[in-house]
């Protein structure tokens, strides 16, 4: 490694402190906000610490109206479907994947068309299906949001379990279909278990953008199911904003992403580049 | 490989079963997830095409009507809120994701000659990648509220009066911008992500040969790092492009597409054109014409993939 002079080093320290204020500060303003009483929030100049961190905002954001579970319904529902859309994407997809990366089933053709599905606008989506789940009487069930987030997070597992497949040897799964295991045995007492922290990764990054999903909840549910990032913006469109309520449902909102941005670091590129950079 | 496994096990065990499972469990293990992505992808995209040519106002009562073309004349022609929303877009993607693509890279740089804390600096630097657009909107409706947000209060005490804030989100000269900042604040440190990626994946011996050679820093980061970084800049532009092509949760959170119409993405108008004017035909048209964008990008991307894939980079 090259010798830095002590200027330079002092100028990628400054740098780095400068981004960490600039990407940091709109979240902690959001939880120093999520603190505040509302003539804290309405005050000039800005109200920077609030006087008390009592958890008023974040009980009272639980009960919120028009029903008066509010917040409470939103983690209820969004971990619902993130969970529901987690669970049919990696049953329908880890088998597939396996088989894309070992047998290229279906050439090169068909997984391109997969990962093509993943690129759908999904405001082109959004309007078939909401004619079909009206019909079908689907529409503000968790069904409609499982099934319409299953579309990107399908084909992501598929693409990104096929390359966790593909980096592994294959040695160990012929040895054991030598053995005298079936194809599918293979794959599911060999194969997977040796891609275990791939797949939770891969798991866990469903269940986020599901989480973070905003469109489909809006136009596909109204009131039986809301998700926290449908509860967020509808909160701020009344007459009279509680915003210190509002950003206590927005701090709950990204706890888990939080934990994950942590938790995911290994995995972070190649999940958010679909695999196409490994780091 | 690939039909290697299927082979020996086929010639270890000779009995007909084994090499019947072998040629059926394959297709048999993708035929949950392509028949699950049929119906909701498919079907969706027939149903697109088909309302394409019809004339449908549900807001009217009258039935469905067959007008052939009529409705993409009607997008490419006739219809310059759709062009300003593409231009809008445009700009979005340009503009913001260039500046992503500067300061991820930027900070990449930055990064990678950091010895100690990296790993933590980073994680800290994604936190705005992981969260919701809709949440992130609302962070800056705060952030930029004229009246009692602290960016004008911050912009008044440090310059002593003499930089005035905008009303950022309400005046048609900076609410496209205030739209863009947000969504390069939430990205940039994703084209960070990748960049150092790509950097950790250089060769040390390149930058060593060519300091050897005498070229300065400057030099070599020109001459040297960044065209080997090239193929994964452009596959992470390549996401954020298609990505902000689809730009919608921001603009629904920060703007509603306002003042006027100056911060409408396509998506926004697509959304409006089926979900507040109910014009079903018209808003499949609109759709299809984005859905053809979005097409051609992921091909350069996929394309780009297997170029990164199969060459030396990351």
């Amino acid at each position: 490694m090259r010798r830095r002079s002590p200027a330079r080093r002092l100028v990628t320290g400054l740098v780095l402190l400068a981004a960490l204020v600039f990407f940091l500060f709109p979240v902690l303003w959001m939880v120093l906000t999520s603190f505040k009483s509302n003539p804290e929030f309405f005050a000039y100049p800005p109200v920077f610490i609030p006087k008390s961190f009592a958890l008023t905002n974040y009980l009272n954001a639980m009960r919120l109206p028009p029903d008066g579970r509010g917040g409470l319904q939103g983690v209820r529902d969004s971990l619902i479907v993130s969970t529901g859309s987690m669970v049919i994407s990696l049953l329908a997809g880890a088998p597939a994947a396996y088989s894309f990366a070992r047998f290229r089933t279906g050439g090169e053709n068909l997984s391109f068309w997969v990962l093509s599905t993943r690129m759908f606008p999904p405001v082109a989506s959004a309007l078939p299906l909401f004619l079909v789940f009206k019909s079908l009487h689907l529409l503000d069930t968790h069904w409609a949001l499982i099934v319409a987030n299953t579309i990107f997070n399908l084909p992501f597992v598929i693409w990104l379990l096929k390359g966790f497949f593909e980096d592994l040897p294959a040695e160990l799964e012929e040895a054991a279909v030598i053995d005298g295991t079936t194809i599918f045995g293979a794959f599911r007492r060999v194969a997977l278990p040796l891609v275990a922290p791939g797949l939770v990764a891969t798991a866990l990054f469903c269940f986020i953008f599901t989480w973070n999903e905003f469109m489909f909840a809006l136009l596909l549910t109204r009131s039986d199911v809301r998700t926290l990032t449908i509860i967020v913006p509808s909160l701020v469109g009344g007459h009279e904003i509680l915003w210190g309520q509002v950003a206590a449902v927005g701090v709950v909102a990204i706890i888990p992403n939080i934990l994950l941005a942590l938790l995911l670091q290994r995995f972070l590129v190649r999940g958010l580049t679909l695999g196409a950079v490994k780091g | 490989m690939a039909l290697r496994l299927g082979r020996e096990a086929a010639g270890a065990r000779p009995r007909a079963e084994t090499v019947r499972w072998s040629r059926r469990t394959p297709v048999l293990m993708i035929l949950p997830a392509v028949v699950v992505l049929a119906a909701i992808t498919l079907f969706p995209l027939l149903f697109t095409l088909r309302l394409t040519v019809l004339s449908w106002e549900l807001t009217t009562g009258f039935p469905p009507q067959f007008i052939g073309v009529q409705n993409f004349v009607r997008v490419l022609t006739q219809d310059p809120r759709f062009w300003n929303a593409m231009a809008n877009t445009g700009v979005l993607v340009a503009v913001g994701v260039g500046l992503q693509a500067v300061i991820g890279t930027g900070l990449a740089l930055e990064l990678n000659r950091l010895r100690r804390g990296r790993a933590l600096v980073l994680s800290l630097l994604l936190i705005p990648v992981m969260i919701a657009p809709v949440i992130a909107g609302f962070q800056f409706r705060m952030i930029l509220n004229d009246q009692y947000g602290p960016l004008n209060y911050l912009l008044d005490a440090l310059t002593f009066g003499r930089v005035r804030g905008f009303a950022w989100l309400a005046d048609p000269r900076v609410a496209l911008g205030a739209v863009m900042a947000t969504d390069v604040w939430q990205w940039a440190p994703f084209m960070t992500l990748v960049v150092l990626a790509g950097l950790q994946s250089l060769p040390g011996e390149l930058l060593e040969a060519a300091e050897v050679d005498g070229a300065t820093g400057l030099q070599a980061l020109r001459r040297v790092t960044l065209p080997l970084l090239l193929p994964v800049i452009v596959i992470g532009v390549l996401v954020r492009v298609m990505d902000t092509f689809k730009l919608f949760d921001i603009v629904y959170q920060l703007t509603g597409g306002g003042p006027g119409n100056v911060t409408e993405t396509i998506a926004y108008y697509t959304y409006l054109q089926g979900f507040k004017f109910f014009s079903l035909g018209y808003t499949a048209a609109m759709s299809f014409v984005q859905l053809v964008v979005i097409t051609i990008v992921a091909q350069v991307f996929l394309h780009y993939q297997k170029r990164v894939r199969g060459g030396a980079v990351a």
